[in-house]
């Protein structure tokens, strides 16, 4: 084969030039900054001690130095971080906690004693607002809607892990299907074939000669029930068909008169819904056959928003249970794509098989 | 005869090779896929092509495709299809696809060595050779719908020899078949053929064509 001997590749990587060096960071003025305000904060503090000391003046510019260095640094976090919803929280808080700040200390170098904290009101205000933005941001994890978030989540998880494990299972039964044409069903028909010759050899001694035609007739049989048996797992028509050739042959063979009308799927289903389908539409005629029989069926098919529809219609009597007969486990099948099927029965108007499921495609 | 073989399954194919070469049916090429068919009926123009159903790449019904697309590229070609099961649309494609001898027979039929032999010999010569499930299944659907009494109106003896008919055996096989005299069964022939009110006639093909005609008309 090719592929043995197809010389070892150089990974394309090894002859390109070494990836470009990342930029530098922007230099971080920040360090500096505060030196230089705590370096004029303390001259300022000097020269109130060297004249004399008193009222302490200079703790307004240690304030005045402050408000910039705490504007620069919340500035320097802003952009450390790609913009999301709880990076803006957390700029929120940070300026709502500055501007506290600025206003308690304020009001700590202008009043004596505790009386009238001034600033109450607009720290009331200020906190409701970062309260306010942080429930908005947190709403999923309150207790009640923590719930649901996790119901979601398990409920997308359980429709893909159902999917896949059908998907799985239509693959499976795809290669035994195939396993079992080429494998038992061809060994049989070879047997056949061996005992069929055998058998015109012996035409000078009839009673060995019928022992191996008895013997042929076993592995006729044998090939027959392992045929209605890859029949009853998809029928090869379906899979080299589609689901219309599928549904018209299904009416053709019905023991009561029936038209189909498919019109042509644009693309096919997946084949688990393919077959889904068609076993939805054999039951149902099957049912006609048994509960209205002679009464003339209607099969329709059709693709709507990504879901096919299929509805059995008969001209029988009505008045059937909905919820009897073999249509409890077909109903299962549907259920398990995430379709539905309804049945509709009415004494004196016929019955009404609908189903609808996702092409899944 | 010159015959040629496409079969994927080396198993089989040599089965029906051996099986034909001992019936002086010459095997001038064998195939396993769709375009082995068409590359050897090409180079070979054989007097009939034995092709399964179910080949490679796909395994759905190519075999059936490349048989009625070498029938296109070479009017007349005599096709044998042999398949793991029968399916009522695949019978009216080939029979729809043009002149020439077709069979359609279930694959276990190779072990029924001397019908099997009889239908090669009569597809090979342009005649029919349908598989009894597929007649069966054509007369279903012709008594299933319509509400149709033509055949109904047949004794059981006579639907018997219909079904043979469109098979596509001779009224001397159909004899044997049933142990009765040939002038027995031309006597059901002709009841039959009064009663469904088809064109008499004596040339085996066509009365196999008529009856066929008949079944697919529902």
């Amino acid at each position: 084969m090719d592929a043995d001997y197809a010389p070892t590749q150089i990974p394309a990587a090894l002859d390109e030039p070494p990836p470009a060096a990342p930029p530098p960071p922007p230099a971080n003025a920040l360090p500096l900054h505060i030196a230089l305000s705590a370096l004029a904060g303390l001259v300022c503090t000097i020269v109130w001690a060297v004249t004399g000391g008193g009222y302490y003046w200079a703790a307004w510019a240690w304030l005045g130095l402050a408000v910039p260095v705490l504007v620069h640094a919340i500035i320097r976090f802003g952009l450390s971080a790609p913009a999301s919803a709880r990076h803006g929280l957390a700029l929120h808080g940070m300026v709502t906690g500055m501007i506290c700040g600025i206003l308690v200390v304020t009001w700590g170098f202008t009043t004596d004693g505790i009386r009238g904290f001034w600033p109450l009101w607009p720290l009331l205000v200020l906190g409701v607002a970062v309260a306010v933005h942080a429930l908005i941001i947190y709403a999923d994890r309150l207790p009640g809607r923590a719930r649901e978030a996790q119901l979601a989540e398990r409920v997308g998880e359980l429709t893909r892990t159902r999917r896949g494990a059908l998907d799985v299972q239509a693959a499976e039964l795809r290669r035994i299907e195939r396993d079992l044409h080429d494998g038992a069903q061809a060994r049989l028909v070879a047997l056949s074939l061996l005992l069929g010759r055998t058998e015109e050899r012996l035409t000078d001694r009839p009673e060995e000669a019928d022992l191996v035609r008895r013997a042929r007739e076993e592995a006729s049989a044998a090939i027959g029930e392992l045929r209605d048996l890859a029949r009853g797992i998809a029928p090869p028509v379906l899979a080299d068909r589609g689901l219309a050739a599928a549904v018209e042959a299904l009416g053709r063979r019905a023991a009561t008169p029936v038209t189909v009308e498919a019109r042509a799927l644009e693309t096919r289903p997946l084949p688990v819904v393919e077959t889904a389908a068609y076993f939805v539409v054999a039951e149902g005629l099957t049912n006609v056959a048994k509960h209205a029989p002679g009464a003339a069926a209607h099969v329709r098919l059709a693709e709507e928003d990504g879901r096919l529809l299929i509805e059995i219609a008969d001209e029988g009597p009505g008045g059937a249970d909905a919820d009897g007969s073999g249509l409890t486990g077909l109903r299962h099948r549907v259920e398990a794509l995430d379709g539905t099927l309804t049945v509709t029965s009415v004494a004196g108007s016929g019955t009404t098989i609908h189903a609808e499921l996702p092409c899944g495609r | 005869m010159r015959a040629v073989i496409v079969e994927d399954l080396a198993l089989l194919r040599e089965g029906i090779v051996a099986l034909l070469r001992e019936h002086d049916v010459d095997v001038v090429a064998q195939a396993e896929d769709a375009q082995g068919l068409l590359r050897i009926v090409a180079g070979h123009k054989p007097d009939l092509a034995v092709v399964d159903v179910r080949l490679p790449p796909t395994f759905t019904d190519e075999g059936l495709r490349a048989a009625i697309e070498a029938r296109r590229r070479q009017p007349g070609l005599n096709i044998l299809i042999l398949s793991q099961y029968v399916e009522p649309i695949y019978t009216a494609e080939l029979l729809e696809s043009g002149e020439g001898g077709v069979g359609y027979l279930l694959k276990e039929r190779v072990g029924e060595v001397r019908s099997f032999m009889d239908a090669v010999h009569r597809v090979a010569s342009g005649g029919t050779a349908l598989d009894r499930e597929v007649v069966s299944e054509l007369v279903r659907q012709r008594t299933g719908g319509a509400g149709d009494d033509a055949l109904a109106s047949l004794t059981p003896r006579e639907r018997e020899v219909l079904e043979l008919m469109a098979e596509g055996r001779t009224n001397a096989a159909i004899a044997r078949h049933m142990v009765v005299t040939p002038g027995a069964v031309e006597k059901h022939v002709t009841n039959i053929f009064g009663k469904l009110d088809l064109p008499a006639t004596n040339d085996d093909h066509r009365r196999v064509l008529a009856v066929l005609t008949f079944l697919r008309s529902a």
